[in-house]
């Protein structure tokens, strides 16, 4: 079972649908692993519905029943395309996308990686490496991160909040070990220093609000490298 | 895990009448929307869809407007609209064992609202290669099959209990919920600390749970 998961008060805002579309991509990878936190949003679900069905009524006006089925039978065809569709991107084609690593199971990063194929590396110290990925949203800065194995990340502080999830590998910090599925929250403040396990390389989906501080004398160094750059 | 499947069901058996209430629940589903949505999914059948259409519509249009983001009465109509668009063309993914009729309607309202105000936002850029709601609140990801046993009675119980809560709790959960707020949005409007707004939405989450477990 994981240990590290998004506190109550986000699952219930990922429920309401409050959250910042990037923050619930998080969640959302984090619940492909976490039949726990599964089962909160789903309960939390139900309190949504139980506001639905207690809200005072307001009528419609612009529009009647059969003008909604007009439009129903108007673009039928449309509706087809709607229905879900076997994600087309191949196995052998996530593996390139990721390099070495194993598939990874999320079907929303499977979406996310057809959508910002190739992905662009860039190397931000020698053992770390960045993909910045397109979301279509601009509050936040979403990357894939890869620490090779047995790799250290600068001693970094955080301006804005920043979420990890691990999609495979793990990971160590000062406060322990995390796992893939594990949702990490970070906020400004908390100083920490990443380092991948022996074994294997770590790949995390991060989220950050504002730009991440390196502190340290190399963190000076690598600061001017990294932007913040919300796609 | 496996301890808390293992907790259930020790304390079915320590209940065994209520266990039975709970497994009648999954054949008589208590709403008759339930019912009418299953008919729209397996038939196709129009007359079903009207009467939900009559009865979510005005539901559906409430809620939104009660949404501080963007949505008013001006454009809420069309939105409504889409929503029950959703409603009919997506009908049959909807199970009637993992979830009831509102529930399901409250997630598919909650998406498209996401879409609906990404699309009109002047903020926003690249929605076409951007992931859809549907992609991140993923519907396979929620209604669980084996909580729904409890989850007619949650939702009962749910509705009957809100109004039991403390006024401050139920006013918090209905702020992020029906107004659509972060809980640092309804900390600045009620003038509170962050850290008492979230625990007043914990604290009534619990409260909540703690009846339905009963």
């Amino acid at each position: 079972m994981l240990k590290n998961h998004p506190s109550d008060n986000t699952l219930l805002e990922f429920s309401a649908g409050n959250l910042p579309s990037a923050v619930a991509l998080c969640v959302s990878t984090h619940l492909s692993h976490c039949p726990e936190c599964k089962n909160k949003v789903s309960e939390y679900n139900v309190l949504g519905g139980s506001f639905l069905k207690n809200t005072i009524k307001s009528e419609p006006v612009n529009f009647s029943f059969d003008q909604l089925m007009q439009r129903i039978e108007n673009d039928q065809k449309d509706a087809e395309s709607l229905l879900p569709k076997e994600l087309k991107i191949s196995k052998e084609k996530v593996k390139t996308a990721f390099e070495n690593t194993n598939r990874v199971n999320e079907k929303v990063i499977t979406k996310l990686l057809k959508s910002n194929e190739p992905l662009t590396w860039r190397k931000v110290s020698k053992s770390l490496h960045e993909a910045v990925l397109k979301t279509g949203q601009s509050t936040h800065e979403v990357c894939f991160h890869k620490i090779k194995k047995g790799g250290k990340v600068v001693e970094h502080d955080h301006k804005g909040v920043e979420i990890t999830v691990v999609l495979e590998g793990s990971f160590s910090d000062e406060s322990g070990t995390y796992k893939t599925g594990d949702y990490i929250e970070m906020q400004p403040g908390n100083i920490h220093k990443p380092r991948a396990t022996q074994n294997s390389d770590c790949l995390c989906l991060t989220v950050v609000e504002a730009p991440v501080k390196l502190t340290g004398v190399i963190g000076k160094m690598v600061n001017p490298f990294i932007s913040f750059r919300p796609r | 895990m496996l301890t808390a499947v293992q907790n259930r069901k020790d304390s079915h058996e320590a209940r065994p009448v209520e266990n039975k209430d709970l497994v009648k629940s999954k054949h008589h589903r208590d709403d008759e929307w339930s019912v009418l949505l299953e008919k729209v999914a397996n038939d196709r059948c129009q007359n079903s869809f009207s009467r939900l259409f009559d009865h979510f519509a005005p539901l559906i249009k409430g809620f939104c407007v009660s949404n501080i983001s963007g949505i008013n009465a001006d454009n809420s109509d069309e939105l409504v609209q889409e929503v029950l668009l959703k409603v009919w063309r997506k009908a049959e993914s909807f199970d009637a064992k993992k979830s009831s009729a509102s529930t399901w309607i409250f997630t598919v309202m909650r998406n498209t609202r996401i879409d609906y105000l990404r699309k009109h936002s002047k903020h926003t850029n690249n929605v076409v290669d951007g992931l859809e709601a549907d992609d991140i609140w993923d519907e396979t990801l929620d209604h669980q099959p084996f909580v729904y046993l409890q989850q007619s009675r949650d939702a009962q119980l749910a509705r009957n209990h809100l109004s039991t809560l403390p006024v401050e709790q139920a006013r918090c959960l209905r702020k992020v919920y029906l107004e659509g707020k972060s809980h640092s949005e309804i900390s600045q409007e009620l003038d509170l600390p962050l850290g008492t707004v979230k625990s007043r939405v914990r604290l009534g989450l619990k409260k909540l749970q703690a009846v339905s477990m009963r």
